[in-house]
């Protein structure tokens, strides 16, 4: 159990946050600059707060009041930074073997050739970092941390200086390292995809402070999302299941609790649970029950409220069931539409738009 | 433009600025003795007089590459004798102006007593400290000092205990600082310097008779500096230089 | 080269790399502070760090014999554990190592802040402490700078007169380095020949030196400067 409860004053900017998770990885989003890092650094004893407390199972790095503050290097935080930050004068093998032979041998509980295995890593280990490409840095780094049996892995926006093929890359390392191993991980970015794909436990911060803690559905499912991912990601998060699967056209029906989506083919077994993005962009609202036209999902709700912030374009939150959805629409089809709180429509959203990155796996 | 007016004013007036200044260049043991003259020679007189001291070797060296001095007034006649040989010098303006002592000195507060005879054990006087003296091989009061020592028999002894310094100044200060429990120089730097006192007088017959020849350098053509070298032999100069020490040839 | 020189040469090379040799642990520990740390007064320790680089040597000289020499105040603290720098080749080898002080305090400075702070951080949350971040990644990251430094130094030591002679005068085989003998040369009329030869010499240890100083760079495993 993950315990982080500090105030940090930065110059002109004071993180006041508190929040706990026992979920495998619990994720810190937020835009740049709100001070998510600023707290992971605290966690890893880079930055030393004010006051407060930071607990890690029955082990306190941090607490103010009885004059606690372990050293980094008593800590046990694992910590991938987002450049890599390999240590340039020693081997690849050198620099996975630099903590590991930091950690008393009675301590040490990582298996080193699973690491190896798990990331690929095996085939770079005469290498220098110099030669390495950004994914595989990233590799090596997460596996350096690995090595030295942390308590708890940081990760500090590990995907941010990749390239897109990378970036699905190395998040299908960490879900894998976050389903084989038995390590909590703290994950923090502004990326909303990388975060639905791999927390089932979100904590929103804002301006230094927590706006929003929880799983990942509700915590993230707030109207003023827009302002923290930016308004060409802003939409809801969907928990499902996996229903039932169309071998013939390759689609996957979902079930959540305002009906059913149906997706392009998802590699996961009935019953599974998901997350799913969808974004308001991608949201289109009907008065009546269309027909013959190429969308797949089409899901009976209520309007619930109206936005009225943008100057064409609007917001409409509608309720699907028990499911919070938001259309991005023209203020002018919500005027010919004479859309009002109440009003019954129709949500529909392209299947081809809940692509593989909309979806992550609890 | 007005700028530029003064500027080539300034520059047709320089050789006309050389005519009513001259530079010597003397040996170092000379300095508080020749400025005092230097300044009383300048007292009502439209000229001025620079003094450049250092070794003698060194300055014989830099008037040899060229340097522009008048007047050159070194500490013995080795490096008169090679200004001359190579040119330099004024031919028939070469006299002795100067003559000197040789004493050895200890700290102010030091008791040590040596007698310099014949036969004097000074390395037992040094006990474990070394003998300030300007540099036996290049510099004129090391060159006399050695001589003496020599003549004395107790150069052997104290060779390899010698602190050769730059300038017989240098040598001075080192006994002053009591950095060096003796050191050799000459009567008018021992007197100059309240850090010190004279142990003993190197008898006059042990080294050659240390004079201070002059020169006119043959490249000045500055009028103030034929006037100050003729004002050197002055009674009023040479009241000067007794009053330090100095001694006439 | 005659028994003399080659007398003169050994010496100028043993007070040059015992300079250097003395100076290194201080002159790193001063780089790193100046490089990481914040403290009142950092800039006045800096220029004070500086000094023998902007004074003039023979002041340098004459401000060790005030506190080195027999009667200074360190000189007499030393002189009973048996460290005596008057009129000795130890002498020279403090106005050596004095002189060439700021050199290498720059070089190995400019180095040291080179290096990323956050790769001494990710090492310590490896768990290193400070002192094995140092050893283990500040130190051998900054090896092109105290390889430079160090050569700058010794470069300065081989060339230094007027602090030497000032402090410990122009002793034969126990002072008397390079410069100090080449000096002496040409002061004696007839001189030039062999102060011409030494030169020579001084000027092959420089290019010695230099290549020595190249080759510790290339070595090094990369350099650690980073885009």
């Amino acid at each position: 159990m993950l315990e982080v409860d500090v105030v940090v004053p930065r110059g002109t900017f004071r993180l006041e946050a508190a929040f706990s998770s026992d979920a495998p990885i619990v994720a810190l989003f937020g835009r740049s600059g709100s001070g998510k890092t600023t707290l992971v650094n605290a966690i890893a004893g880079i930055v030393r707060p004010q006051r407060g407390r930071i607990v890690i199972g029955e082990r306190v790095l941090f607490d103010s009041a009885r004059g606690i503050d372990l050293v980094p290097e008593k800590r046990r935080v694992g910590y991938v930074f987002q450049d890599a930050l390999l240590f340039p004068h020693l081997s690849v093998r050198a620099n996975l073997a630099y903590g590991e032979g930091l950690t008393p041998p009675a301590e040490r509980f990582v298996d080193g050739e699973r690491v190896l295995a798990l990331l690929g890593i095996r085939e770079l280990l005469d290498r220098n970092p110099a030669s390495l490409s950004g994914g595989e840095k990233q590799r090596v780094a997460i596996g350096r941390a690995l090595m030295a049996s942390p308590r708890i892995l940081l990760l500090d926006e590990p995907l941010a200086s990749l390239d897109g093929a990378r970036k699905a890359e190395i998040l299908a390392y960490i879900e894998l390292l976050r389903d084989e191993l038995r390590l909590p991980m703290v994950y923090v970015s502004h990326a909303l995809e990388e975060v639905t794909r791999l927390a089932d436990r979100v904590v929103v911060i804002a301006e230094g402070r927590v706006i929003a803690e929880g799983p990942a559905a509700q915590a993230l499912s707030r109207a003023d999302m827009g302002a923290l991912t930016g308004r060409f990601d802003e939409g809801a998060v969907i928990e499902a299941r996996v229903a039932t699967h169309d071998a013939g056209f390759e689609l996957t029906t979902l079930a959540f609790a305002g009906g059913e989506l149906v997706v392009p083919n998802l590699d996961a077994l009935p019953g599974e649970p998901v997350r799913v993005r969808v974004r308001a962009r991608d949201v289109s609202l009907a008065l009546a029950r269309p027909s013959g036209i190429t969308i797949q999902n089409v899901l009976e709700g209520n309007v619930v409220s109206i936005g009225h912030e943008f100057g064409a374009i609007v917001d409409v939150t509608v309720r699907i069931g028990d499911t919070g959805l938001t259309a991005r629409i023209t203020r002018k089809a919500a005027s010919d539409l004479a859309l009002a709180p109440g009003s019954r429509v129709f949500a529909m959203v392209k299947a081809v738009s809940i692509d593989r990155r909309s979806v992550g796996f609890a | 433009m007005r700028h530029l007016l003064a500027a080539l004013l300034c520059l047709t007036l320089a050789p006309a600025a050389h005519a009513q200044s001259a530079l010597v260049f003397a040996a170092a043991s000379l300095k508080e003795a020749l400025d005092e003259v230097a300044s009383t020679f300048a007292m009502g007189r439209a000229g001025r007089v620079d003094v450049s001291y250092a070794a003698s070797s060194a300055l014989a060296r830099q008037i040899e590459r060229g340097a522009p001095a008048d007047i050159f007034i070194s500490a013995d006649t080795d490096w008169i004798d090679y200004v001359e040989q190579r040119g330099l010098a004024a031919p028939g303006t070469r006299r002795n102006l100067l003559a000197n002592d040789l004493v050895l000195i200890a700290p102010a507060a030091s008791q040590v007593r040596v007698k310099l005879a014949p036969g004097v054990d000074l390395a037992a006087a040094l006990g474990k400290g070394r003998l300030a003296m300007a540099d036996p091989e290049s510099v004129p009061a090391g060159k006399y000092g050695r001589a003496a020592l020599t003549s004395l028999g107790a150069w052997k002894g104290v060779e390899g205990r010698v602190a050769p310094s730059e300038t017989v100044r240098a040598a001075l200060a080192l006994v002053a600082r009591g950095e060096a429990p003796l050191g050799v120089v000459y009567r008018t730097d021992a007197l100059a310097e309240k850090g010190v006192r004279i142990v003993d007088a190197f008898p006059a017959a042990s080294h050659p008779p240390i004079v201070y020849p002059v020169v006119l350098l043959k490249r000045s053509s500055s009028p103030v500096a034929r006037a100050f070298e003729g004002y050197l032999a002055s009674p009023d100069a040479r009241a000067i230089f007794e009053r330090h020490g100095f001694r006439m040839p | 080269m005659s028994g003399d020189e080659t007398g003169i040469l050994l010496l100028s090379l043993k007070v040059a790399f015992a300079g250097l040799a003395a100076s290194l642990p201080p002159g790193i520990a001063i780089a790193f502070v100046l490089a990481r740390k914040r403290f009142p007064g950092k800039t006045l320790f800096d220029a004070f760090v500086h000094l023998p680089l902007v004074l003039p040597p023979v002041v340098v000289g004459y401000v060790l014999l005030v506190l080195f020499g027999t009667q200074g105040p360190i000189g007499r603290l030393l002189e009973p554990l048996g460290i005596v720098f008057a009129f000795r080749w130890t002498g020279a080898a403090l106005a050596a190592a004095i002189m060439g002080f700021p050199l290498l305090v720059r070089a190995i400075r400019l180095s040291i802040e080179a290096v990323d702070p956050r790769i001494e951080l990710a090492a310590r949350t490896l768990g290193a402490s400070r002192t094995r971040v140092f050893f283990t990644v500040t130190l051998p990251l900054s090896i092109s700078g105290i390889a430079t430094g160090g050569l700058l130094s010794f470069a300065r030591a081989l060339g230094e007169f007027g602090a030497t002679i000032t402090f410990v005068s122009n002793i034969p085989g126990e002072t008397r380095t390079l410069p100090l003998a080449i000096y002496s040369f040409t002061q004696v009329p007839g001189g030039d020949a062999q102060a011409m030869r030494l030169a020579l010499f001084s000027v092959a240890l420089s290019l010695a030196a230099l290549a020595f100083s190249e080759w510790l760079v290339r070595r090094s495993p990369a350099s650690g400067h980073h885009a």
